[in-house]
């Protein structure tokens, strides 16, 4: 397989030269950790636009999933990291499904959420999930209405959950310490005053 | 009938314990009317939640779905499940830990602090595709658990996202237009009707309904003018989330968008419920934002 590309021809080369795509913001290793995480080959992408085609999120926003994937193939990391649109992927994975390249753009997606929490670029519905499991272990946790009403179905008024079984909780919460998650969580709430 | 008894551990999630216990007693008590025994998954937790963790740590997502799958892992029983977001969770982790050595190896190093390991000992499945499955229930047999057929009702079907989504990692072939829940919502009795983009999401996923929610109902939104198009007399899903999103989201689309549907959302365990004759009431059908009055009406 060929290494470089090149016409064999050193006067072409040269005239071809600053024409090759060129951006002083590009990060080559962004696309590889995005590749990584993902688990999917996003320079694979042809930029068809099945993927925009399929998505629900597309006619009702600026969000272009085929954006994504060429800021994936460029490089383009902080571009597509501070762009608010990053998360108004609902995961369908309808593009997935369709992409005539067999990549995956929403774990495309899904790598780049995980590569801005790490620099601290996260919306606050998330955070406050993960503070929600860690005190009871659901993200939705059980109120009083709702007891009263298993009680009427025969049901146990808490399910044999977590919230039935408390002392796994601990577990859970261990799970997150080791990846300093509840940390983070609190520390990036309180710096927005949260 | 207890001699042929399926069983399986009872992973239930966060919203059908926590917002709709109906979709929880419905999936018991039907399911044992058809030689499936559910049996309680004690100390499960959120799944966790596949939008909200997973695009945070994909790391921590796999670890905390894979503390629930130990947990059967103990009790030596395959799990089932009512919701297309823990399917997402359990089964996807669940898979992705037995195919992947290195993955498995990192995962076990954190469950190890917690005196657990993931073995790769069992399945997952959905209770929609035990239903569906001849080797375990079956269409027929569901159909003659019916005392109460849904006649003349037409019922729409919303698949989810997660369930069958990506194809690739899954098992039910091709996305673009399934037709095996209408073939369950026929043996109920109903007359199951396609609309425009049967396959959309609901627009809750992904954390979208907490980060934008008017995006994420105008996405419901859309669905809801394409159910109506076609005159369905209730909506059925295999997902307490969808639930949530079509049922809440109605009251939320009529405050935001001034447009009123009341258009009757069930999961489908709470369709079959009422078409082996439980009563609304057992059903807790009444902690359903949307009231279900029209369509009961014209079954009961
Ligand atoms: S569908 Fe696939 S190949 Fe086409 S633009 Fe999207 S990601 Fe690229
Ligand atoms: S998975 Fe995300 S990007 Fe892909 S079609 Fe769905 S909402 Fe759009």
């Amino acid at each position: 397989m060929a290494t470089v590309k090149n016409y064999g021809d050193p006067q072409l080369e040269e005239k071809l030269k600053d024409q090759y795509f060129y951006n002083s913001d590009a990060n080559p290793n962004f696309t590889k950790e995005v590749e990584k995480i993902g688990d999917t080959l996003a320079h694979m992408c042809f930029q068809c636009g099945t993927c925009t085609g399929s998505c629900p999120s597309a006619p009702r926003s600026s969000y272009r999933i085929r954006r994504f994937m060429r800021r994936a193939v460029m490089g383009l990391e902080m571009e597509a990291l501070t762009d608010p649109d990053l998360w108004l992927c609902t995961t369908c994975y309808s593009c997935t499904d369709r992409c005539p390249r067999d990549l995956a753009p929403t774990d495309v997606i899904m790598a780049m959420r995980n590569l801005a929490f790490k620099l601290d670029i996260v919306p606050k519905n998330f955070l406050k999930t993960v503070q929600m499991i860690y005190t009871s272990g659901h993200g939705v946790p059980n109120n009083d209405a709702n007891r009263a009403a298993r009680t009427k179905l025969g049901l146990t008024a808490d399910p044999p959950t977590t919230h039935m079984y408390p002392e796994f909780i601990e577990g859970i919460q261990k799970i997150m310490h080791h990846y300093d998650l509840k940390e983070n969580a609190d520390r990036i709430l309180s710096e927005e005053g949260q | 009938m207890a001699e042929n008894m399926h069983t399986y551990a009872f992973f239930l999630g966060c919203i059908a314990p926590n917002r709709y216990p109906g979709c929880e007693a419905s999936a018991i008590a039907t399911s044992r009317k058809v030689g499936i025994e559910l049996v309680p998954l004690k100390g499960g937790s959120c799944c966790p939640a596949p939008g909200a963790f997973g695009s945070i740590d994909l790391n921590v997502w796999y670890a905390m779905a894979a503390r629930n799958v130990v947990l059967a892992e103990e009790m030596k029983t395959d799990i089932a499940l009512i919701c297309n977001g823990c399917y997402k969770s359990i089964y996807e982790v669940n898979k992705k830990l037995k195919e992947n050595d290195e993955l498995r190896d990192g995962v076990n190093e954190v469950l190890a602090e917690i005196d657990m390991e993931f073995k790769g000992s069992i399945d997952v499945w959905h209770l929609a595709e035990l239903y569906y499955d001849p080797k375990i229930c079956g269409v027929k047999k569901i159909a003659d658990s019916v005392t109460r057929p849904l006649t003349g009702t037409k019922v729409a079907v919303h698949y989810g996202c997660h369930l069958m989504k990506p194809k690739k990692e899954r098992h039910f072939g091709e996305t673009d237009n399934p037709m095996w829940i209408e073939e369950l919502v026929a043996a109920l009795g109903a007359e199951p009707v396609q609309y425009r983009n049967k396959m959309q999401c609901c627009g809750a996923g992904g954390g979208v309904r907490g980060y934008d929610i008017v995006h994420s109902l105008d996405i419901t939104n859309e669905k809801m003018i394409n159910l109506q198009e076609v005159g369905a007399d209730a909506l059925t899903e295999v997902c307490p989330f969808c639930q949530l999103q079509y049922d809440r989201g109605q009251v939320e689309i009529k405050d935001k968008f001034g447009i009123d549907y009341g258009l009757p959302v069930l999961h489908f365990n709470e369709m079959l419920g009422l078409a082996q004759g439980m009563s609304p009431d057992e059903l807790a059908l009444d902690l359903h934002a949307v009231s279900c009055e029209p369509f009961l009406e014209k079954i009961l």
